[in-house]
Parts: C-alpha cells; sequence; structure tokens
C-alpha cells in the first residue's frame, strides 16, 4: 500500500515527528476559513482517495497569499483535476501552512531483507541525489545513535552552521529519526519511507512531505 | 550446544576417506593424518581395509571408540545415511564437505532440510554443507583441503568462500601470519556466522578474529554477538559496488543498497570494515600483536624524509592527526640527530639507524604525552645494516610499553634480517608506509569501538 502526506499524518504526530499545521477543506468557503486560520501564506493541495500523484493533474498549488487567490487557486484546482480525471472521487481540498524556508534534510527508511529496518539521513536536494551523502543505521536508533548518523555525512559542518549560518536544530533532528525509530519497531510492515523534506530551523523542525509503502 | 567437538575434537572420522591420491577424500585424509593431531583419525569406507597405512572401518557404526567429530566427504546419495549413523553413533560435530544442497536449487534446498532434521534430532551440530573444512592451527588439526598447516597464532578467520579463503590462508603463510581457527562456512545450515562469533569469543587462543563475508542470515543477532565481543573483529564485505534496489519508491530506497547497510551494520556492531584481502590480514596482523593505543595521535621516525611525508599524508587522509613534540621531547631527541636534520615530527633522522640513534629516539617519543602511537620507518641503504634499528625497537617494545608501534622496512632483500627480528619481537612490518597506516588506523578504530559500541 503507497501512503502520502496527509494519510501519513496521525501516524507521524503519534511519534512526535511534526508536520506542517492543515485544515481539510471540503468547500470553497472552508478553504478560505482554514487559510485564515492557519495564516498566509497557505498551500491547497487536492483531497481525493483516487489520486496519488497530486502535481501531475494540477491538485496542489504552493505560496498562497489572500481570499482572493484561494478562491482563484480552489476554481483552477477544481477544474484542472476534473479534465485530468474525470472519474476521481473529491472530497474537498487541504489547507496546509506554508513552511518557512530552512535547511532541507531528509529521513527516510527501508526493510533490508538481512538487518531488518535501517533509517537514513541526508541533506535535501543535490546532497542526496547527486553526492550520495548519507548515513544509514540499523534500528532501533537512539539518541547518541542518531547524533552520530547525523555528524557522519560529510556535509555536517553544514548543519553545524557553516560561513556565519545559524546551526540547525540538531535535537530536532533526533527526535525525528528516534521517533521514526519507535514507529518502524511497531510497525514491521512499512517497507519504504522517505520524509522529504524535513525542513529544520535553528529552532524546531517541521516536516512538508512524507511517503510511504507498507505490505 | 557447543562448538568445541568441531574445533577441539579428541576423535575424528573421516567418512569417504579414499585410497585414491587426488580424491578429496583421500586429500583430507592425508591432511588430518600429517600435521601433527594427536587423536585417533578414523578413515571410514566399505570397499578398504586400510588406506595410508590407517585401519579403515565400513561404517562410522563400526569404530571401536567414541567419536567426536566426523568429516564427512561421500557422495550426495549418500550424505543422509551417513549423517544419520554418525547421530547414531552419538557423534557430536560434523564437517559436511559434501555438496550438492541449497546452493543447487529447490531438490537441493529439500536434502539440506532433511540432512538438518537429522543432525537437530540427533542434537548434532554441523559446519556446511558444502564447506572445505576447518583448521584449528594449534591442535594440528587440518579438517579441510588447504595444503598446507598455517603457522599457530591468534588470529581466527571465518570464510564464507571456501576457495577464497583457501588460498588465503597459504598467502598468510607467505607473510608469516599466524592463524588459529579457519572455517570454510559453507551453507551455514546449522551453524553461522553468529555462532562461530559466539564460540570464538570465547576462545582463549583466538585474538582477533577475521571474515570474509558475502551475506549474513541472522543480521540483528550478528550485530548484538559482535558488540558483546571485546577481540577485534574484521571484515572484508564483497559486491560493494551492487546499487540500491532497482523498483524505485522512494530516495531512501534507491539509496540503501545492501553495502550501505552492511557498513552501518557493521559500525554498529564495532567491526573494522576493510576494503581489500590485502588490508584484513594487514589489520588483524597488527591487532594481534599491538595493544590498542589511547587516541589517534601519531609520531613518526625515518631515516629518509620521503617516507615520512608519505606516511603523514595517509595518516592525515585516513583522519589520524600529527601533532607536534613536547619542547623538551624535541631539545632530548636533537642531541642524537645532525644539525640539519628535523626533530619535529615527523622525525627525519637524515639517513642515521645506528641501534643508539633508533632507540633513543622512539624510547623519547614514547614517553611524549602528546603521541598515542608510532610509525618506525626504515628505508634501507646499503651504508645501514638493517638489522640494528629493528633490534633497538624490539629492545625497547621488550620493556613493557603500552603504547603500540607499527614499522615499515622498506627495501626489498636488504631488509630481510631486520624484518625477522621485528617479527620475532612481535612488532607488526609493513613493506610501504600506506599499509602500516591502514594497519595503524585498525588499531584506533577498534580502540573507538571499545569506547563506544562494545557492551
Amino acid at each position: 500500500m503507497n501512503l502520502t502526506t496527509d494519510q501519513l499524518h496521525d501516524i507521524l504526530m503519534e511519534y512526535g515527528i511534526p508536520l506542517v499545521q492543515k485544515i481539510m477543506a471540503a468547500s470553497l468557503q472552508e478553504a478560505v476559513e482554514a487559510a485564515n486560520k492557519l495564516h498566509y501564506p497557505v498551500v491547497m493541495k487536492i483531497s481525493s482517495p483516487d489520486i496519488s500523484h497530486k502535481t501531475d493533474v494540477g491538485g496542489i498549488l504552493l505560496d498562497l497569499n489572500s481570499d482572493e487567490e484561494i478562491k482563484k487557486a480552489y476554481l483552477a484546482m477544481m477544474d484542472s483535476v476534473k479534465k485530468n480525471i474525470p472519474e476521481a472521487r473529491i472530497d474537498g481540498v487541504i489547507i496546509q501552512k506554508m513552511a518557512k524556508s530552512g535547511l532541507e534534510v531528509i529521513v527516510g527508511a527501508k526493510l533490508d531483507p538481512q538487518f531488518g529496518h535501517v533509517i537514513m539521513f541526508g541533506l535535501g536536494g543535490i546532497f542526496v541525489e547527486i553526492y550520495k551523502d548519507v548515513s544509514f543505521r540499523v534500528t532501533p536508533i537512539d539518541q547518541k545513535t542518531a547524533h552520530d548518523m547525523i555528524l557522519e555525512i560529510k556535509a555536517s559542518s553544514i548543519i553545524q552552521g557553516a560561513r556565519g549560518q545559524e546551526p540547525a536544530d540538531i535535537d530536532a533532528i533526533i527526535k525525528v529519526i528516534t521517533g521514526l525509530s519507535r514507529m518502524l519497531e511497531k510497525k514491521p510492515g512499512i517497507i519504504e519511507l522517505d520524509i522529504n523534506p524535513l525542513i529544520v530551523y535553528s529552532h524546531g523542525a517541521v516536516a512538508v512531505d512524507a511517503r510511504m509503502l507498507t505490505h | 550446544m557447543t562448538l568445541k567437538p568441531i574445533f577441539e575434537p579428541g576423535s575424528i572420522a573421516i567418512i569417504g576417506a579414499s585410497s585414491t591420491p587426488g580424491k578429496w577424500g583421500n586429500i583430507l585424509l592425508k591432511n588430518l593424518l600429517s600435521n601433527g593431531f594427536k587423536g585417533p583419525v578414523y578413515p571410514v569406507n566399505p570397499k578398504e581395509k586400510t588406506i595410508l597405512d590407517t585401519a579403515c572401518y565400513p561404517s562410522v557404526l563400526d569404530i571401536p571408540g567414541p567419536v567426536d567429530m566426523a568429516l564427512i566427504a561421500v557422495p550426495g546419495s549418500h550424505a543422509l545415511t551417513v549423517a544419520q549413523e554418525c547421530g547414531i553413533k552419538g557423534v557430536q560435530g560434523i564437517i559436511m564437505v559434501t555438496a550438492g544442497f541449497s546452493e543447487t536449487g529447490d531438490k537441493g534446498r529439500e536434502a539440506e532440510k532433511k540432512l538438518m532434521e537429522i543432525n537437530d534430532r540427533y542434537h548434532m551440530r554441523l559446519v556446511g554443507p558444502n564447506t572445505l573444512g576447518v583448521v584449528n592451527a594449534h591442535i594440528g588439526m587440518n579438517a579441510s583441503i588447504i595444503s598446507r598447516l598455517p603457522e599457530p597464532g591468534g588470529i581466527s578467520f571465518i570464510t564464507q568462500s571456501g576457495t577464497l579463503g583457501l588460498a588465503l590462508v597459504d598467502w598468510t603463510m607467505e607473510m608469516g601470519i599466524g592463524l588459529h581457527i579457519v572455517v570454510s562456512t559453507g551453507n551455514k545450515a546449522n551453524i553461522d556466522d553468529v555462532d562461530l562469533l559466539n564460540y570464538l569469543a570465547s576462545d582463549p587462543k583466538t585474538d582477533v578474529i577475521a571474515m570474509y563475508v558475502e551475506g549474513i542470515n541472522r543480521g540483528r543477532e550478528f550485530i548484538k554477538a559482535a558488540q558483546e565481543i571485546s577481540k577485534p573483529i574484521l571484515a572484508v564485505k564483497s559486491g560493494r559496488t551492487s546499487s540500491g534496489s532497482k523498483a524505485v519508491f522512494s530516495h531512501t530506497g534507491s539509496m540503501a543498497g545492501a553495502d550501505e547497510v552492511y557498513s552501518a551494520a557493521f559500525k554498529q556492531a564495532g567491526i573494522i570494515r576493510v576494503d581489500n584481502i590485502e588490508d584484513l590480514f594487514d589489520c588483524a596482523l597488527a591487532l594481534s600483536v599491538q595493544p590498542a593505543p589511547n587516541g589517534n595521535r601519531v609520531g613518526i621516525l625515518s631515516n629518509g624524509g620521503g617516507a615520512s611525508i608519505i606516511a603523514s599524508d595517509a595518516c592525515e587522509r585516513m583522519g589520524l592527526i600529527i601533532p607536534a613534540l613536547q619542547n623538551d621531547t624535541r631539545q632530548k631527541i636533537r642531541e642524537y640527530i645532525p644539525e640539519f636534520a628535523s626533530a619535529r615530527n615527523p622525525i627525519d633522522s637524515a639517513g642515521l639507524a645506528t641501534y643508539d640513534v633508533y632507540n633513543s629516539i622512539v624510547k623519547q617519543m614514547l614517553l611524549d604525552p602528546n603521541i598515542d602511537v608510532l610509525i618506525v620507518i626504515y628505508v634501507h641503504t646499503v651504508v645501514n645494516d638493517a638489522a640494528l634499528p629493528a633490534q633497538a625497537i624490539v629492545d625497547i617494545h621488550r620493556g613493557k610499553c603500552s603504547k603500540p608501534i607499527i614499522t615499515c622496512w622498506m627495501g626489498g632483500a636488504g631488509t630481510r634480517a631486520g624484518i625477522d627480528i621485528l617479527k620475532k619481537g612481535g612488532l607488526p612490518n609493513y613493506p610501504v608506509p600506506e599499509r602500516a597506516v591502514i594497519a595503524l588506523r585498525s588499531l584506533v578504530q577498534h580502540n573507538g569501538f571499545l569506547e563506544k559500541v562494545k557492551v
């Protein structure tokens, strides 16, 4: 089974992995109310059990800054989704707080046939994709081990605040790694999982997207 | 049940013994008889009366005395019957050289399952099937097809590849490295890596465990077992280049290839992962004869500047530190070297390599609190005698020095006498500085594991 951020929200929160705040809105009116409650800027995502790749069908719109923009976005999104997948059942939209920019990291998990669940850590973007600068540990992972794996990557000086940058909140990353480790111990059926990106600030961190594959 | 009957048997039956030179049953028997094993060796073959002047029995059940271990090299079709007879006889351990089991496919897997049923029914322990055997150099037991018994030493070697493993044992003999247990694991149907680690952990003659690994079955138990062993464990794991899973769902899935996971697991287990076979035995040698250093600060002495620069470059690349010596150490060292030579770390004696120069400088460096470990290099020239500086180090070493020393005598045949002295004195010697530094790093790594990982 393939699960995405919205379906993973509750379980990740249960293990102390912070996600950006979101509110489900079944109508345009509710969407405007939700955006005002969360404060602008916000993100709008289509909510449908039949759509897994939201971007491909125009089901994600970023950086919305006013009631007016919400209204335009809502109508455009419904239009685009219906054109692309006419048969899709639509529950409404999800209004999500737009995360402030920060240091983007990735925390993921995989079920290894020999060793069971392993957790990966790395910096987001080119650091993981081009340089493959990541570290791994077999679960369960305690705080000390999580700390080691964060400092093990070659670009760890960026996390610690290279070139006058404010250091990122390493404890917040440790909490995500150890929380994920606890979650994996409880859920042996997880095959693969990405929390990507996890945006880390000088205080705190927030997961923006997650996806998971289970048995 | 203990693995002692396999590795330290009092008596051995060799089932499938053969009088035909070149056949495995002949090679195995010859190896058992000709290497000083003290206990009785009973050849078993229904068609022979004696083989190699040794009384032969039609079946293991006909042997009058007790049999601790049976080495089985019969054709595949007889393997199950023979194993059953071993069970009835009260044999405690089997080394099943016979192949054709799970490594061949479904039919073989079925046969292996039946073999294990028999094995478990009689509470036996079994190496293999599809193993090339077991060696215990200290009791002169060569229950394998290795052509020569290795020199006894403190390194035990677990190999998943039979042929490669055996070739390596031959190579360690060339290098003068001593071994204790050598075990070719074969299919690991009963005894696997976890069992072997646990056995070697409590085996008093094993100082260092070296492994050639292709795959581990009980991953988590393996990590736990290794964490509980304070002896150094080294592993070379083949298949480094294999990439992550092909069907990519996530970034993590595409990045977490088996090799990355093994690296992580070894780190968590406190196992030193090395890149190749040369490093495996180079490091095992250093770990088997030298203590763990307290830190990673390296002092270097050489009679030639070039070699010491190569060594310090290699140290820095591998995360080792070349610290400054204390002032008084430098002043004392100046007394022994020409004015133009360098008394800074790395120390270059400007060609001098007499007994007194090496002995005095090394003593001073060992006393310096800035230094955790020493590399002593000697580059051979016709004006020097390679034996003298070697003797100078060995004499210090005998004075119960707790900081490890690695040596590097460079220069081929002319250094032979010196190298022999170093080896007898328990100093690990390497022909080039890079290999010496890799070995040194393994000492530092092991110390790190002792502090952080080992429970």
